[in-house]
């Protein structure tokens, strides 16, 4: 502001605590997984800037090639590196052909958004990967979708202009998340999904 | 709503195992031995505990392409180092019988040299390893099942995961292996999972695969899964609090299997052993570990009989849960009920010896049965010679005589006894055994110079379990 840092970007860096402290709730209390804590926190931001609708079109394109480039790759039986380059390369030409796509239906919109975030929300497919094989399909499927609803919930919960409003106004607030990380990181009781999944024991 | 916060507190929830137990007690240097198998066998072996034998390693491509494959014997299993979650074994049964060079694996398929040189390759590039970093493989003995487990399992081997805390087993759970699980030991892929009651090494109740579902029987089958006893039960409990000291991982999740020659045998031991245990015995963690904390214990066989004695006795009730039936002693209290509807108490025997039930005569008179027990008197017995040959026109003959009185009686039995062959009547008799009502066609006979009035054959037991003490 008056020393020259973009406003968007102070907002973003006051923003991030709260999306982590979301992404460590929804692990500790809720019991919701996601591929770590790095994982929902770039979806949640990349969803902030390509906006929502385009950003979940590219996340969905990212699981969907990622999950079937396993099968598809499977017989040619190749070493990991190799293997995660050519589905990267594969989610790349899906996403320019749903740009391209975008644009033919006047989509421009489309067209414009960064390539910043494109990238970052491509390269998570090592994740989803590395999930499916050690952990199986359908897991590396729940997982995405985890992701993908705890991303949501952060977009729109950052998204709130009033919320901004209040960070940009009172910036210190951040403070609070550590506070409640504190309390998080020492809870010991049930998660909610643990509720349901012990309830044969509580009756 | 109360009771339900105050049972939830009995149960071990991740976040409660990750910072009270696995934090505290399973150190980086402990936590290696667990995910390297090679190093956990060398140091269950320092302790002189069992492990399947080691045929050979592999550490580099060199030495795969200098290995030689003539040594490797008819059967044996194929593993990655560092792998997870079953991945990457191979196991074959056997030897093809044409091709010398060609193995047999559990479901009929072939494998060859250049097959397992490829499985290898990938092995030692880390395709089976967490993070995929470079690993070593490795040979050893293949285990074979022991028969207790036999019809229990599909194809591939049971095992007991035992949670051992403070030198003490705190729960345990059986295993097995099905069609769904792809012959794997493993919840999350299909398996089931069998409480175990610590002190008698029975097992309890029975949960099938990610979802935990409650089963009482083996998919398919009319196999129970409770009230198996698992073999060499003391020696398992023994041998996995010595692999707690011999590892030091204070919170361990210790896999042992049980070779049909061999008895017990380490699988694995693991450092961040899962919550499910705690569906397939009913029970919550965290109440059996918060009574074990800061408990001295002495030695191992100290703590087995802890855990034994925490932990254990609950079988004869839960038994009686799951299968439905009743558990009685040798000798039990019934209330017989006579004809005019009156209830006698009397002791009996119960022999699963004998077939039929059989009841004194004094006593069935008492009950209301003098009228036909004289009619069946009435009848000269000696004049018939009984044998297994004529034992129906006899009877015939008799139930003749005796038409007119056929609402009570029922038939007439041939018992063959060490005092030679007779003939008695046989009436219905209703009684009560532990709550629950028989109506049972018992056999007559004069048992004045027996201890019990009345013994209780195994036709009238189907709903009892019989426990000897």
């Amino acid at each position: 502001m008056e020393y020259g840092v973009p406003q968007e970007t102070v907002l973003y860096l006051l923003l991030l605590p709260f999306v982590v402290t979301l992404v460590a709730l929804f692990r500790q209390i809720f019991g919701i997984k996601a591929f770590g804590i790095y994982t929902p926190t770039l979806v949640t931001f990349s969803f902030l800037v390509v906006g929502v609708k385009y950003g979940v079109a590219i996340f969905l394109a990212v699981v969907i090639i990622g999950i079937l480039s396993r099968f598809l790759l499977k017989k040619l039986r190749l070493l990991y590196l190799p293997r995660i380059a050519i589905t990267l390369t594969l989610i790349s030409f899906a996403v320019l052909a749903l740009l391209i796509f975008g644009g033919s239906i006047q989509r421009t919109g489309f067209a414009a958004i960064s390539i910043a975030p494109i990238i970052i929300m491509i390269a998570l497919v090592e994740k989803i990967v590395a999930t499916q094989i050690e952990h199986g399909t359908k897991e590396a499927v729940i997982i995405s979708l985890q992701t993908l609803f705890i991303s949501l919930v952060g977009y729109h919960l950052m998204g709130l202009p009033s919320f901004q409003n209040l960070l940009m106004t009172y910036p210190w607030i951040v403070l609070s998340t550590i506070f409640i990380n504190i309390l998080v990181g020492k809870w010991t009781g049930l998660r909610i999904n643990e509720w349901w999944r012990f309830r044969t024991l509580l009756k | 709503m109360v009771s339900l916060f105050k049972k939830s507190r009995s149960i071990l929830g991740m976040n409660a195992r990750n910072l009270h137990y696995i934090r505290p007690n399973n150190f980086k240097k402990a936590r290696v031995i667990a995910d390297n198998k090679l190093l956990c066998k060398k140091t269950l072996k320092k302790g002189a505990l069992p492990t399947p034998k080691l045929i050979a390693t592999i550490r580099t491509h060199d030495e795969l392409e200098h290995f030689s494959w003539e040594n490797l014997p008819s059967t044996f299993a194929l593993k990655p180092n560092r792998g997870f979650g079953g991945g990457g074994i191979v196991v074959v049964y056997g030897k093809s019988k044409k091709d010398t060079s060609t193995w047999i694996k559990a479901d009929g398929s072939k494998i060859g040299i250049q097959d397992l040189k490829e499985h290898i390759h990938n092995i030692l590039d880390g395709s089976f390893s967490l993070s995929g970093t470079p690993d070593v493989a490795f040979f050893e003995e293949r285990m074979r099942i022991s028969k207790t487990f036999k019809p229990y399992a599909f194809k591939g081997i049971p095992d007991i995961r035992l949670i051992i805390y403070n030198n003490v087993p705190i729960m345990a759970m059986l295993r097995l292996p099905t069609k769904e699980s792809g012959g794997k030991a493993n919840l999350q892929q299909g398996a089931i999972g069998v409480g175990i009651d610590m002190a008698s090494g029975i097992t309890t109740t029975a949960i099938c695969g990610k979802k935990a579902t409650p089963v009482d029987y083996v998919p398919g089958t009319r196999l129970f899964l409770s009230g198996i006893k698992i073999p060499y039960w003391n020696d398992i409990l023994h041998f996995a609090v010595e692999a707690q000291k011999l590892s030091g991982l204070g919170f361990l999740g210790a896999d042992i299997a049980i070779d049909r020659e061999n008895g017990p045998i380490f699988l694995e031991l693991n450092a961040r052993p899962g919550l499910q245990i705690q569906v397939a015995n009913q029970s919550g963690l965290k109440e059996r570990l918060a009574r074990v904390e800061g408990l001295k214990i002495k030695n191992t066989a100290h703590g087995v009989r802890v855990g034994k004695n925490l932990f254990g006795g609950e079988i004869e009730e839960s038994l009686e849960e799951i299968s439905g039936k009743k558990v009685i002693g040798t000798t039990e209290t019934i209330k017989l009920i006579s004809q005019n509807g009156k209830e006698l108490e009397v002791k009996a025997k119960i022999d699963t010896g004998a077939f039929s039930t059989s009841l004194d005569s004094s006593l069935a008179k008492k009950l209301g049965y003098e009228k036909i027990l004289e009619q069946f008197d009435s009848i000269d017995q000696s004049q018939y010679k009984i044998t297994r040959g004529n034992y129906e026109s006899i009877k015939k003959d008799i139930l003749h005589k005796l038409k007119k009185e056929t609402a009570l009686f029922k038939d007439i039995a041939l018992i063959h006894s060490a005092s030679g062959s007779t003939l008695r009547p046989i009436i219905e008799l209703n009684f009560i055994m532990d709550n629950t009502l028989v109506t049972s066609k018992v056999n007559v006979v004069d048992r004045s110079n027996l201890q019990y009035p009345i013994l209780i054959g195994r036709k009238d037991l189907k709903k009892f379990l019989i426990e000897i003490h």
